[in-house]
């Protein structure tokens, strides 16, 4: 794959990107082909219709003449006919013919017409249709590949990114190319064969009258490119200020109570009718350049006909041009314009795609920091001894480091509690675990597996993973228990929602276990989401549990609920909890207390109350920091 | 112009929704166009201008071809005599106008009339031209200037709407439904309504002129036109149905990958990405394939177009031909040449205006649609005004006093039950109780977000329903639960509790706070724009930015709705702090889940089922050994230890915590 080169991204048009993109097509073969086979016919039969117009006014007019002379043919001087015969520009021969078959040839005329607007019809259609068909494929492909893609890309990539930034490159930007591809480039093709094949017969049936006309050719064009390259800035112009109206609109709307408890609505007002202002300006300066420039291409367009009225009339005065191909000319010059008005308009689009597919295609040639290595070894279960040797890490390689020279040892089954401020580095151990990140330098080993020596599914099939905020995927609550065991019986299923206390509320839901959840479904509240958070981590059965304590505002019932779950959850595995629960804290076998990304303190409860001050500082402030100093006197915590 | 295979699929793609008083809403449009009346008419009298000219110009030619052009052909003849004498001239039916005798002007008078009447056609041509871009500019600059109009006298409104409103409304469905209905009259004025009215006026115009030319080729001529409309409709309409699957589908596709997106770091942590990549190339394969049947329709409706348009070329030259061949008159009307070529020049006219209403005529409905909802918007009447003989509130001491209050938010249910109590100046009022008892709704009522439905509140001894809203809610400062914070800077943020505040006075107020040390670390400091809603600040720096908005507002009366939402313990004690702060020398009330709070409280009302059931002071609560004692010791065992679940004073001294 060749990589996309960034530049030209604005305006500009970046070709080897955008035919990269076009090689999405190559997939689909002779199918990519049809659709421009069938514009070749229809174009043709396009390019029929004029002459077969021609063909009926020259018959009438030739019929007309014959039919006044033939009749008359023996009255009229030797000489004279001749002369006459001469004038009209067809031979005798062809006059007595019109005079007998100038009704059939005009019908003949009239039904190839119709025949040629079939033909056109359907290979229209069917150059259309198979465009948009095989453009819908390529943005299937294109998503497909996007999709997955953002999937696996790294976490520090998805740090660096937001989730609406990717969206709009999967959708709107996939969008751009696909228009481009479905049509711009269909009409790109189009629009050169009808202008050529129109120039060749303008040619080939009158120079004189065709060099006339050829000057508004280029005018148009330029035109029309002016038009095309002024309105993609001019609508994102309007698009920005229409934003600042919507914007203001919605934070009134969502801080109504705000506005009026401060009594802002009079200068909120101001503020959007000076918003509204804007937009209005851009838009009547918009509506005054389409104003001028639409008209003015009419013209110009009007002015070309006016043109091959003037000269090809003059012609037809001198005998040297008929009727029929007068108005022939005239139909042929609206496919002169037509053309060029699509070229003008192609521009635009061109270079939008070829914006939108560099985007895409930055997206699709990140090369992903976090990958197996070629001779990944699955690993085997494990018994879960975990080790840190010497680990530093930052988020960029030139960034102040998280963690620094992180050593510690766990064996399997004890419970880790990780201690320190936000930004001490507690979540970084636990991002390292999985292999989410990799540690800069020092190394992570799990029964004694160098965490970069195996593959990453295998790893992480082993650990489970209970965060504070919990998301739920839109699906049933037993695919989102089910999540990463999708074969899993529904036995199983809910014998890991009993153990997490979860159960007896699920079956209170009328749909049970299959209440759909997520975006559209029924909303639950923050304690019901992290009992399934925790019953899906219960089903994996994992050696390594890595989990955060905290329970999110539930009532007392139900905390207590879930601080028995993930005790229950943490028996008998290899755990590493963010604690912020004393029990934790008391019961674990290890606590890590993390200062700026280093251990500054390590063992059991007791060990350290006796031998650290930040511990004992952490216990008191952060473990049972809801309440105040005074509290805490009154409770008997701190002396008076 | 605005057809085009592109735009035609943007068009169709739109919902369509039908008005249901088209004549109603049509006459509010009006009332906002009347300032604008005059050039209206302007517009009117350009745009039959530019019509006539239009019609005006095949005419001419066709009077190009009877008077200058066909006797050429005659003319071949050397315009001798002979020709005349063998009646040749006469062969030709002739419709000229122009010239008495056509049949024999000379060459050089020939030339001379082509000259004529090009130049006249070139005249008709910049006439519409001109006119065209006129009446497209003045149509545009009213209708901008009434959306901005409407806009803006939309904006007013919502901000006159009641807080009861809003609680039945979802903002972002209120959100979306205006952005949208403003959007499609924006478009409907942007080009739609000048496309529609001078297509329909062309239209009419030309079929009128071809009927008076000839009316059995004009209805030989205008054939094909019903079959035009009645498959442009049926190819909108099952185009629109088609588009509403492709909608959904791309909904789902979108819902997809926002979720997946979102929560990667979950999926990687489950290993589902294969799963995911499977379901996802499904929803995909769906949009795909709705989309290719969509846009089955909307590439038949063009070629089929084109093809009929050809369809009547044939027709008119083909018949008329014959008939001129023939030297037949149709029906009483003698056929020239010239008016095949003007019939043919008209039957070409026809083709895209017909495209162009189908597609933005349902536009134009969806627009009268949506003026029809942003008018039901505004016709609804704010249940909270200022009274008519309200006055201006004077600077208060900031005595509340709350006499047998009723409230409700419908009739049948009511939220409050007979509250009466009273807040003496300066006095710390903590409202605890469960969830649903009637504690927002309390606070709600003293800023009159809404109304009593019985009793009264007095503030100082006056009844705030006597009182302007605005002079009452300038001595009310409110802190939320749920901060709303606004996408400007940091600065500007703090400064909408008093706009006129100087910078100095902000820093103040956010230093009193304890707001000063977070946002001296953000990148640009007072002057670091927020995201959206301010995101990018924790939901505890959120909060300590609207405590610092409450401070400098520097507010007789308080309102403060504690947070209970997980916040880091260092910003939890800053909270604290700065609250404490703002307590001091005001009338307070406080929605309280925190112990130094409710213990330090003047008053504490414990609330239950929309009533006053204890009051009293901390101390003497507890001594009650009622509902509040129950409270207060479920809040203790937050703290508690799981395995003990013994009385609270014994536990405590087990905890081996500080006791040196």
């Amino acid at each position: 794959m060749q990589t996309s080169s960034i530049k030209n991204r604005r305006g500009g048009i970046d070709r080897a990107t955008l035919s990269r993109a076009v090689q999405y097509l190559g997939r689909y073969r002779w199918q990519a082909i049809i659709p421009y086979v069938f514009l070749v016919i229809a174009t043709l039969a396009q390019l029929m219709v004029p002459r077969m117009l021609g063909n009926i006014i020259d018959t009438i007019t030739q019929g007309t003449i014959a039919q006044a002379l033939v009749p008359r043919m023996d009255s009229i001087p030797e000489g004279m006919l001749d002369q006459i015969i001469s004038a009209v520009g067809i031979t005798e021969q062809q006059l007595l013919y019109s005079f007998e078959n100038a009704e059939r040839i005009l019908i003949i005329s009239a039904l190839a017409i119709l025949i040629f607007a079939i033909l056109r019809g359907v290979f229209a259609f069917l150059q259309t249709f198979t465009a948009e068909r095989n453009s819908q494929s390529v943005a299937f492909d294109m998503r497909n590949e996007l999709f997955a893609k953002i999937q696996s890309l790294s976490f520090s990539y998805h740090d660096r990114n937001q989730t609406g930034q990717l969206m709009i490159r999967a959708t709107d930007d996939v969008e751009k190319v696909r228009l481009f591809i479905g049509q711009g480039l269909l009409m790109a093709v189009g629009a050169i064969i009808l202008l050529t094949g129109t120039l060749i017969i303008l040619f080939s049936t009158n120079v004189r009258l065709t060099l006339i006309a050829l000057p508004i050719l280029p005018i148009a064009l330029l035109l029309f490119m002016f038009f095309g390259s002024r309105m993609g800035p001019m609508f994102s112009r309007i698009q920005k200020r229409l934003d600042k109206v919507n914007t203001i609109l919605q934070e009134n709307l969502a801080g109504i109570k705000v506005v009026k408890a401060f009594t802002r609505e009079a200068s909120e007002q101001k503020k959007f009718g000076s918003a509204a202002d804007d937009l209005m300006d851009q838009q009547i300066y918009v509506a005054r350049l389409f104003s001028v420039l639409f008209p003015f291409v009419i013209l110009i367009a009007s002015l070309g006909q006016a043109l091959v009225l003037y000269f090809g009339g003059r012609q037809i005065i001198d005998g040297t041009l008929s009727l029929g191909q007068w108005q022939e000319f005239s139909l042929y010059l609206i496919f002169l314009f037509m053309p060029a008005a699509q070229l003008g308009m192609i521009i635009t689009q061109m270079s939008q795609a070829s914006a939108s597919s560099t985007r895409i295609f930055e997206i699709l040639d990140v090369e992903n920091e976090l990958k197996d290595k070629p001779d990944a070894i699955v690993l085997p279960e494990v018994e879960g001894r975990v080790k840190f040797e010497n680990v530093t890490f930052r988020y960029f390689s030139s960034g102040e480091p998280v963690l620094q020279q992180v050593d510690f040892d766990v064996e399997p089954g004890e419970t880790v509690a990780l201690l320190g401020a936000t930004g001490s580095g507690k979540s970084t151990i636990i991002n390292l675990l999985p292999r989410f990140y990799d540690p800069s330098s020092g190394s992570i080993t799990i029964d004694g597996y160098d965490l970069r020596d195996i593959k990453i599914e295998s790893l992480r099939r082993q650990i489970g993973i209970v965060l504070q905020e919990t998301t739920l995927f839109a699906g049933t609550i037993r695919e989102n228990i089910a999540y990463g065991k999708p074969e899993a019986s529904l036995e199983d299923i809910e014998a890991a929602a009993r153990a997490a206390a979860a159960h007896d509320e699920i079956m209170s839901f009328p749909q049970g276990y299959d209440t759909p959840v997520g975006e559209r479904g029924t909303t639950l509240s923050g304690g019901q989401k992290q009992r399934i958070a925790i019953a899906r981590a219960l089903l994996l059965d994992p050696r390594i549990l890595i989990l955060d304590d905290s329970t999110s505002s539930v009532d007392l019932v139900t905390e207590a609920e879930i601080q028995k779950a993930l005790d229950e959850l943490m028996l008998g595995r290899t755990s590493f909890v963010i604690a912020q629960r004393i029990s934790t804290v008391i019961n674990a076998d290890q606590i890590l207390v993390l200062d700026e990304g280093r251990i500054v303190a390590r063992g059991n409860h007791e060990k350290l109350l006796e031998e650290s001050e930040i511990y004992a500082e952490i216990y008191s402030s952060q473990l049972i920091g809801d309440m105040d100093d005074q509290d805490l006197i009154e409770l008997g915590f701190l002396g008076e | 112009m605005f057809g085009g295979g592109h735009g035609l699929s943007r068009l169709m793609g739109q919902d369509n929704i039908k008005p249901q008083n088209v004549g109603v809403t049509l006459r509010r449009f009006a009332v906002y166009f009347r300032p604008y009346w005059y050039l209206l008419v302007i517009a009117g009298v350009m745009l039959i201008g530019a019509t006539w000219a239009q019609i005006e110009s095949p005419k001419l030619i066709g009077q190009l071809v009877d008077c200058y052009l066909t006797p050429s052909a005659v003319s071949a003849f050397g315009n001798t005599s002979f020709a005349e004498a063998g009646g040749l001239a006469s062969g030709a039916a002739n419709n000229c106008t122009l010239e008495p005798d056509p049949g024999i002007l000379s060459t050089a008078e020939r030339l001379a009339g082509l000259g004529r009447v090009s130049l006249m056609i070139v005249g008709l041509y910049l006439m519409t031209a001109a006119l065209t871009g006129i009446t497209v500019y003045l149509m545009n600059w009213s209708g901008q200037h009434v959306l901005r109009q409407m806009r803006v006298e939309l904006f007013n409104h919502m901000h006159r709407l009641s807080l009861g409103f809003y609680s039945k409304q979802e903002a972002g469905d209120l959100m979306s439904r205006i952005i949208n209905d403003t959007d499609t009259i924006q478009q409907v004025f942007n080009f739609a309504l000048v496309n529609v009215i001078s297509g329909v006026l062309l239209i009419l115009w030309i079929g009128y002129s071809m009927f008076q030319e000839s009316f059995v080729y004009a209805l030989i001529s205008l054939a094909v036109v019903p079959i035009m409309i009645i498959t442009t409709m049926w190819f909108s309409s099952q185009a629109r149905k088609a588009f509403r699957q492709t909608r959904l589908e791309m909904g789902s596709v979108n819902a997809e990958l926002q979720e997946t997106i979102s929560a990667v770091r979950e999926v990687q942590a489950f290993s589902r990405e294969q799963e995911n990549i499977d379901s996802f190339m499904a929803t995909n394969a769906a949009n795909r394939d709705a989309n290719i049947r969509a846009v089955s329709y909307t590439s038949a409706l063009a070629p089929t177009l084109q093809a009929l348009g050809y369809l009547a070329l044939a027709i008119v030259a083909g018949v008329g031909g014959i008939l001129l061949l023939r030297q037949q008159p149709l029906f009483g009307t003698v056929l020239s040449l010239g008016l095949v070529i003007t019939f043919l020049n008209y039957v070409q006219r026809f083709n895209q205006p017909i495209q162009q209403i189908a597609v933005l005529w349902t536009n134009i409905q969806s627009a009268v649609a949506g003026g029809e909802r942003i008018f039901g918007l505004m016709d609804i009447e704010p249940s909270v005004k200022d009274s008519q003989d309200a006055k201006v509130l004077p600077t208060i001491k900031g005595q509340i006093e709350f006499k047998n209050v009723y409230a409700a938010y419908t009739d049948e249910e009511s939220v409050l039950n007979g509250i009466s109590f009273i807040a003496e100046p300066g006095q710390t009022i903590a409202i605890v109780g469960p969830t649903g008892a009637g504690k927002t709704t309390l606070v709600n009522l003293i800023p009159r977000f809404y109304d009593v439905t019985g009793g009264s509140i007095l503030i100082d001894g006056l009844d705030i329903r006597n009182v302007t809203k605005d002079s009452l809610r300038e001595q009310i400062g409110i802190v939320l639960q749920d901060t709303f914070l606004f996408s400007t800077s940091v600065m500007e943020n703090i400064r909408f509790g008093k706009p006129d505040a100087t910078d100095e006075e902000v820093i103040a107020a956010a230093k009193l706070s304890h707001a000063d040390s977070f946002i001296e670390r953000l990148p640009d400091r007072y002057n670091t724009v927020l995201g959206e809603r301010g995101s990018g600040l924790s939901q505890g720096q959120r909060q300590l930015l609207s405590i610092a908005r409450a401070a400098l507002s520097d507010p007789r009366i308080l309102i403060l709705d504690e947070a209970t939402s997980s916040v880091d313990t260092r910003t939890e004690r800053l909270i604290q702090k700065a609250l404490q702060g703002l307590l001091e020398n005001r009338t307070s009330f406080v929605i309280a889940h925190r112990l130094s709070t409710i213990r330090n409280a003047d008053l504490l009302l414990v609330m239950d089922n929309g009533q006053i059931i204890e009051r009293g002071k901390h101390d003497q609560l507890l001594d009650q050994q009622g509902f509040y004692h129950d409270l207060y010791m479920s809040q203790f065992r937050r703290i508690e230890p799981d395995e003990h679940k013994g009385e609270l004073g014994q536990e405590m001294q087990q905890m081996p915590v500080g006791q040196d």
